[in-house]
């Protein structure tokens, strides 16, 4: 096992940060490997707990995640280090990624391509839907993700309520609503 | 637009959204349905430039500010997803213990429900935009299955469905 130093623990989230598509999921599956496996700079329990906070920490999910295990590991320069490792490089790209489309908007068949993508991109988001779903669609709890998740659509395009009061709403009621385990 | 308002809008959608794409909404409302300096267009290609980049999908958020304000906004909608994220340390001190009380996952659990009625709310105008012809909505669903079925990367949705654009238009 390598000792941990700011430099290695930098390098990893680089690496995994920026070489790892598919989002949250895939890049934190990486770094398991990387720090709690290959490493054991964390322990599978404290991958755990970071994995399960990170989840409830407002904002991107693997940002969060990746800035509570370099606190973990090394503290809080390595937490800001982290951060920006993973962040700033992947922006780099997708400004990259933006002007190209800017810059082919007036080409007939860049424009095609394009819009090709911008139809999956209906697809993928219903896939993050459905990943957020997924979990509460089970036995025992189908009633309350159906009730939920019809209130907040409905809420949302059939009244215009604000985003925030829906998630408001929807945490008052899961404190009082519990599903079975 | 100003810069600090960019970021403070941004921080608003970032810091009341519990995963990468949730945020969509928050954007949506202020950007595009307040103060129309983004179109529904723009916002599916910045989902779309930030789903494509490697790392987290929030990162669409750069995108954002880059089309409302090139490089200074794209930097402000940087930041947006940096400040949030060391929230989890204070949480990862003093709160830990306490995800597991019964009443607090049960929130969250909720909270997760809501959020995905959110995203498919937002995805219906995004889509109403996008899928203008047979082929456009073969590729929605046919990139919705091959993520949900293969589990395979975001990448390969991107090139296909580019590549099928372009067929489209070719043939």
């Amino acid at each position: 096992m390598p000792p941990v130093s700011l430099k290695r623990l930098t390098w990893i989230f680089v690496r995994v940060g920026n070489l790892t598509f598919g989002g949250g999921d895939p890049t934190m599956a990486a770094l398991q490997s990387e720090l709690v496996v290959t490493r054991r700079w964390l322990s599978a329990e404290q991958y755990a707990l970071i994995y399960a906070l990170a989840r409830i920490t407002p904002g991107t999910n693997l940002v969060a995640f990746s800035a509570a295990a370099a606190w973990q590991i090394l503290g809080w320069l390595a937490a800001m280090l982290a951060v920006v490792a993973m962040t700033v490089p992947p922006s780099v790209a997708v400004v990259l990624l933006t002007s190209g489309y800017q810059a082919f908007n007036s080409n007939p068949l860049a424009m095609a391509a394009i819009g090709g993508t911008l139809a999956a991109a209906s697809g993928m988001m219903a896939t993050a839907a459905w990943q957020l779903l997924r979990p509460e669609v089970r036995v025992g709890r189908r009633l309350r993700a159906a009730v939920i998740f019809l209130a907040s659509l409905g809420a949302s395009l059939g009244f215009s309520m604000s985003p925030i009061a829906v998630l408001g709403i929807a945490a008052v009621v899961g404190m009082v609503w519990r599903a079975p385990e | 637009m100003n810069i600090l308002l960019i970021y403070l809008l941004l921080l608003k959608a970032t810091a009341t959204s519990f995963s990468g794409l949730t945020s969509i909404p928050v954007v949506r409302h202020d950007f595009v349905e307040n103060r129309h300096v983004l179109t529904d267009r723009q916002l599916n290609a910045a989902v779309t430039a930030g789903r494509t980049a490697p790392g987290a999908n929030g990162l669409y958020i750069v995108s954002v500010g880059y089309f409302v304000a090139g490089i200074p906004g794209a930097c402000a909608g940087c930041l947006a997803v940096m400040t949030p994220a060391f929230l989890i340390i204070p949480m990862l001190r003093y709160l830990g213990a306490r995800a597991a009380q019964p009443a607090v996952k049960s929130a969250i659990q909720c909270v997760m429900i809501a959020a995905s009625g959110l995203v498919v709310s937002t995805t219906v105008p995004l889509a109403r935009d996008a899928l203008i012809s047979p082929l456009a909505i073969g590729i929605a669903v046919g990139s919705f299955l091959f993520l949900v079925l293969t589990r395979k990367d975001t990448i390969w949705v991107v090139l296909g469905s580019a590549a099928a654009g372009l067929l489209g238009r070719l043939l």
